[in-house]
């Protein structure tokens, strides 16, 4: 089962919908936990078990911390004010061995599970190389879907304890509902506890007005699903195994045509998770924010997949950048190189640390490290033009504001996008490179004017202009957000029978338009993998 | 407070730091302003930041850095 599947939208969803409004306010979360287990269960049967060891061990963890913080409070209660530094001190010690623990065991499971053959992989073919006669067996794991996931949101609620963000969870029920949740366990959003749990606790009323609004976001959601990024499944996947049979212009078109696959994939199952909680009164975080009007890859990232920005940003970034030997560094550096470059080498250290955490939490692969290292070179190499830009734009008369400079500002990110996302979906770095080699050395259409592409590929000519019309429509209504404009309050302001005709129009366009049936492979959401 | 605006003013100058409030929310200050600062604010003011309070609400304002900053100096 997955969220763009009939059994989800016609059975488990509307289902899970009217057991939790038959049900008193009180017990409607139990609904939602069962419910989020027999999804789970769907999909990952009997791996579920390490899923309720996480939240076992969350619930323990928090709870350890909590003795730990009041023991302290009781201390400083009493305590004269002098030795009040040295209790706190002493205390962050005890807390801190216990937070790290915790880190450490769902990291580890996560490393062993997802990592643990990669690496072993690379260390055998290393002693190859330098004929040390060590070779390491290779045992693949089983993983549960969902693992990168729910694990970065543990981690989280073990940190917020920790940081007294939060006060720890005694109630094992609302922890175990928080990390399962059926509509984000399998991609996100990565939430925070203070952002669902207790949303999800409270047992509001399906409401007509939640109901309506999440079910216009999930139909937009499927258009961009089923109509769109399935659509494109086969094609883009032809170019990128084949794509030394096809010319340059080509392998670009797929490369643009992947990305765009991508986005309304991901952002598109985002709209179904976000509407699905909608429908129960639970506002989860916004994933994507149209990202491809960014006009710096660093606010590319503020705008794609942003619980996972926002993760590496709270939780490797500022505790690296802040850390005491880097913090040191920064006063340092800042009294000999400046303002601007003096902070730029710590900032850089914990970049560096990001996007490689960034890479490789995508998958266990080295074009997933060169994608992430990709983007650490683009941003770093930003962050060291920067002030040159401005002087350069200062001595030109060029302003920031100006709409042409934001619109070349605007191409150049998405081109930087495109060749990103090239390296991420190529099967290895020497492919990327290699279709990349292509794209500028062999750039032609020829496949376009023989036809060729289209019998290739299995897209025909209809197939491309309903996707051309998908992403114009998707264009618009990204405009309009961008523009702060409330596309529902619009829909929902207009008499009934335009109103209708607008659900209608959006039941038939998934119905008659949708990539499903006997000519299509379903394709499972992308990010479902990772 | 004015020590606050001169060593925001030594980070990033341009500011309007007495009337902004939307310091972060408009990118006046980016992440390598907030590490400088950070640095800075600890020394100045004897406090530790932790970085669960680095979050736009504390740093939006002048007003707001200041409350944080009285607020941990209170902590100890």
């Amino acid at each position: 089962m997955s969220y763009s599947d009939a059994t989800y939208l016609v059975l488990f969803l509307p289902l899970t919908i009217l057991i939790y409004n038959l049900m008193p306010q009180k017990h409607r979360w139990k609904v939602l936990l069962i419910a989020s287990y027999i999804f789970f269960w769907c999909i990952s049967k009997k791996l579920i078990i390490f899923i309720i060891f996480s939240t076992f061990s969350i619930h323990h963890f928090g709870l350890w911390l909590k003795s730990i913080q009041e023991e302290r409070n009781k201390l400083l209660k009493e305590a004269e004010k002098e030795s009040k530094k040295a209790i706190r001190a002493e205390y962050l010690k005890k807390q801190r061995k216990v937070l790290l623990l915790g880190v450490l065991i769902h990291l580890g499971i996560l490393l062993v599970l997802k990592y643990s053959g990669f690496a072993l992989e690379n260390l055998n073919a290393l002693f190859a190389m330098i004929k040390i006669p060590i070779s390491f067996s290779i045992t693949k794991y089983m993983m549960p879907i969902g693992i990168s996931f729910y694990t970065l949101q543990a981690i989280s609620y073990i940190t917020d304890v920790y940081h007294e963000k939060i006060q720890a969870d005694r109630n094992l029920g609302r922890l175990a509902l928080f990390m399962t949740f059926f509509p984000q366990i399998m991609e996100g959003p990565i939430c925070r506890y203070s952002d669902t749990a207790m949303q999800l606790w409270e047992g509001k009323k399906v409401t007509y007005q939640n109901l309506k609004s999440g079910l216009l976001r999930i139909g937009y959601g499927i258009i961009k699903k089923i109509v769109i990024a399935d659509r494109l499944n086969i094609f883009v996947q032809t170019i990128f195994e084949k794509y030394s049979e096809f010319d340059g212009g080509i392998v670009a078109i797929g490369v643009i045509l992947y990305t765009v696959q991508l986005y309304m994939d991901f952002s598109g199952v985002m709209d179904i998770v976000i509407g699905s909680g909608e429908i129960f009164g639970i506002k989860m975080p916004e994933n994507f924010r149209q990202p491809f009007f960014s006009k710096t890859i660093s606010e590319f990232w503020t705008r794609w997949h942003i619980t996972l920005g926002a993760f590496f940003r709270d939780y490797v970034f500022y505790p690296l950048s802040l850390s005491e030997p880097l913090k040191k560094l920064t006063t340092k550096a800042r009294k000999k190189l400046g303002k601007h470059y003096g902070p730029l080498i710590s900032s850089s250290i914990a970049l560096f640390c990001v996007w490689f955490c960034n890479g490789l939490w995508h998958g266990a692969a080295w074009s997933f490290i060169f994608f992430g290292m990709y983007h650490f070179v683009l941003i770093l190499t930003g962050n060291i033009i920067e002030p040159l830009v401005n002087i350069v734009n200062e001595k030109l008369h060029i302003k920031k504001e100006n709409w042409i400079y934001k619109t070349l500002q605007i191409i150049r990110t998405t081109i930087l996008v495109f060749i990103g996302e090239l390296f991420f979906e190529a099967k290895t770095v020497k492919d990327g490179f290699a279709m990349l080699n292509r794209i500028f050395t062999q750039f032609s259409f020829n496949g376009i004017s023989t036809g060729a592409i289209l019998d290739k590929n299995g897209m025909d000519l209809k197939d491309f202009i309903i996707v051309g019309i998908g992403i114009i429509f998707v264009y618009i209504i990204s405009i309009l957000k961008e523009k702060n404009v409330d596309i529902k309050k619009w829909v929902f302001g207009q008499k009934i029978v335009i109103r209708w005709l607008i659900y209608y129009a959006i039941i038939f366009v998934v119905i008659i338009l949708g990539a499903y049936g006997m000519n299509y492979i379903p394709v499972d959401p992308m990010y479902a993998g990772f | 407070m004015d020590r606050l605006i001169e060593i925001l003013e030594e980070i990033e100058d341009g500011v309007d730091y007495k009337n902004c409030k939307t310091l972060i929310d408009d990118h006046y200050l980016d992440s390598l302003s907030i590490i400088s600062l950070v640095a800075e604010l600890e020394d100045e003011f004897d406090i530790t930041i932790p970085t669960v309070e680095i979050i736009p609400e504390n740093f939006n304002s002048v007003e707001s850095m200041w409350k944080l900053i009285t607020r941990l100096q209170e902590e100890g």
